[in-house]
């Protein structure tokens, strides 16, 4: 009875000891490698030295064609190219935010994405950004810019669904892009 | 005594059968599932195969492999060593097959979510990064040297059914262990 312990003993040893010391042995000139793999750091050398700005990866939409306005509806909508520098097919779900005047601060109204787009890594999609201006935007295109066929307008409180990662930046972080002024 | 009741341990034999259904099913079912996101970053873990997925890449981290392997054997011959106990429990050689593999499931499965608690608390306490053993929650992540944007990721996370197979087996075995006093009751020697 004491061999048959002594057995299992000995074999409970080996085989803690034999799989963690053979590890530590294929891994002795990398120890870190133990805990960080190889293809997590080709994951991260992909996400960070994408083609964008800065190496990010991330590139700023670019406006395709000038925004459209619609009189009778009191909506306008916006068309942007964005492309995907991620090694990762992303889905933009939702975006959202409240458009305002650049020199008065004045609050025009919100956008939000006109429908869920899906962009394959290193594709370029097409955003369509809907949005309507509130009856006091009206008034303040005529009374401020009444002179100015298209309008600086920034979107504040933006707020984008990527693959179910919400982003939130504030109105620095966003740039300023124009609008034809709804009043003329 | 020789019935049929009690020439087995059929608590053991069950113990160590769902031992090796569950060590199977542990490969491929992971024992707690961590989703960050729609399926960006994805955390399986079991004590047997522990692996991860970002961005539609699996990896696993060597480490954690080794201390799989070493569980993974462990339970292998834990559930061995019960089976082979149970159908013959009054042989002198079943008590230490018995002490061999009872407490081994138990023991993993202890270990397994004292591990997931131990790292929820480190994460917390190094990185503040909060993730839910169980259920969903929206954590809110810090950029450094970057003001004005703020990233918040939904995080879901559970318990699988490969988990709670884990402890019926745990139980099952320690079951075995408190019937072997009625199968192998153990025997005074007789007075002078």
């Amino acid at each position: 009875m004491d061999k048959i312990r002594l057995v299992l003993t000995l074999i409970t040893i080996a085989i803690v000891v034999i799989p963690l010391v053979g590890t530590l042995l294929a891994y002795q000139g990398n120890l870190l490698g133990l805990i960080v793999p190889p293809e997590l750091n080709d994951l991260a050398d992909d996400l960070m030295g994408g083609d964008g700005d800065g190496g990010s990866g991330l590139e700023p939409p670019t406006m395709v064609g000038e925004p459209q306005y619609d009189a009778a509806t009191g909506t306008f909508s916006a068309s942007f190219q964005f492309k995907n520098s991620f090694p990762l097919d992303i889905t933009i779900k939702s975006l959202s935010g409240n458009v305002e005047c650049v020199e008065h601060h004045f609050h025009l109204g919100t956008a939000s994405l006109s429908e869920p787009v899906s962009i394959d890594a290193g594709e370029t999609g097409t955003l369509t950004v809907v949005g309507s201006w509130t009856d006091d935007a009206i008034s303040h295109f005529g009374a401020a810019h009444s002179d100015e066929e298209l309008v600086d307008v920034v979107l504040a409180d933006f707020a984008v669904d990527i693959s179910g990662i919400q982003i939130q930046m504030d109105e620095g972080q966003m740039g300023q892009m124009q609008v034809p002024n709804p009043a003329l | 005594m020789d019935s049929i009741s009690t020439k087995f341990n059929w608590f053991g034999l069950a113990g160590g059968v769902t031992t090796i259904v569950m060590l199977v099913a542990s490969l491929f079912y992971p024992w707690w599932q961590l989703t960050i996101g729609d399926n960006l970053l994805t955390v399986n873990a079991s004590p047997v195969n522990t692996n991860f997925g970002f961005v539609g890449t699996a990896f696993s981290i060597p480490l954690i492999w080794a201390l799989n392997v070493v569980a993974l054997l462990t339970l292998l011959l834990s559930g061995i060593a019960m089976i082979i106990y149970s159908v013959v429990p009054r042989r002198s050689f079943a008590k230490p097959l018995l002490d061999f593999g009872y407490k081994k499931p138990l023991f993993t499965f202890l270990f397994f979510i004292i591990g997931l608690v131990v790292v929820a608390v480190i994460l917390q306490a190094v990185l503040n990064f909060n993730f839910p053993l169980m259920g969903s929650t929206t954590n809110t992540l810090a950029i450094p040297f970057v003001s004005g944007v703020i990233i918040s990721v939904l995080l879901s996370a559970g318990f699988l059914w490969s988990f709670w197979l884990a402890a019926v087996a745990a139980g099952l075995c320690i079951a075995a262990r408190l019937y072997h006093k009625k199968v192998a009751p153990v025997t005074q020697p007789p007075k002078a």
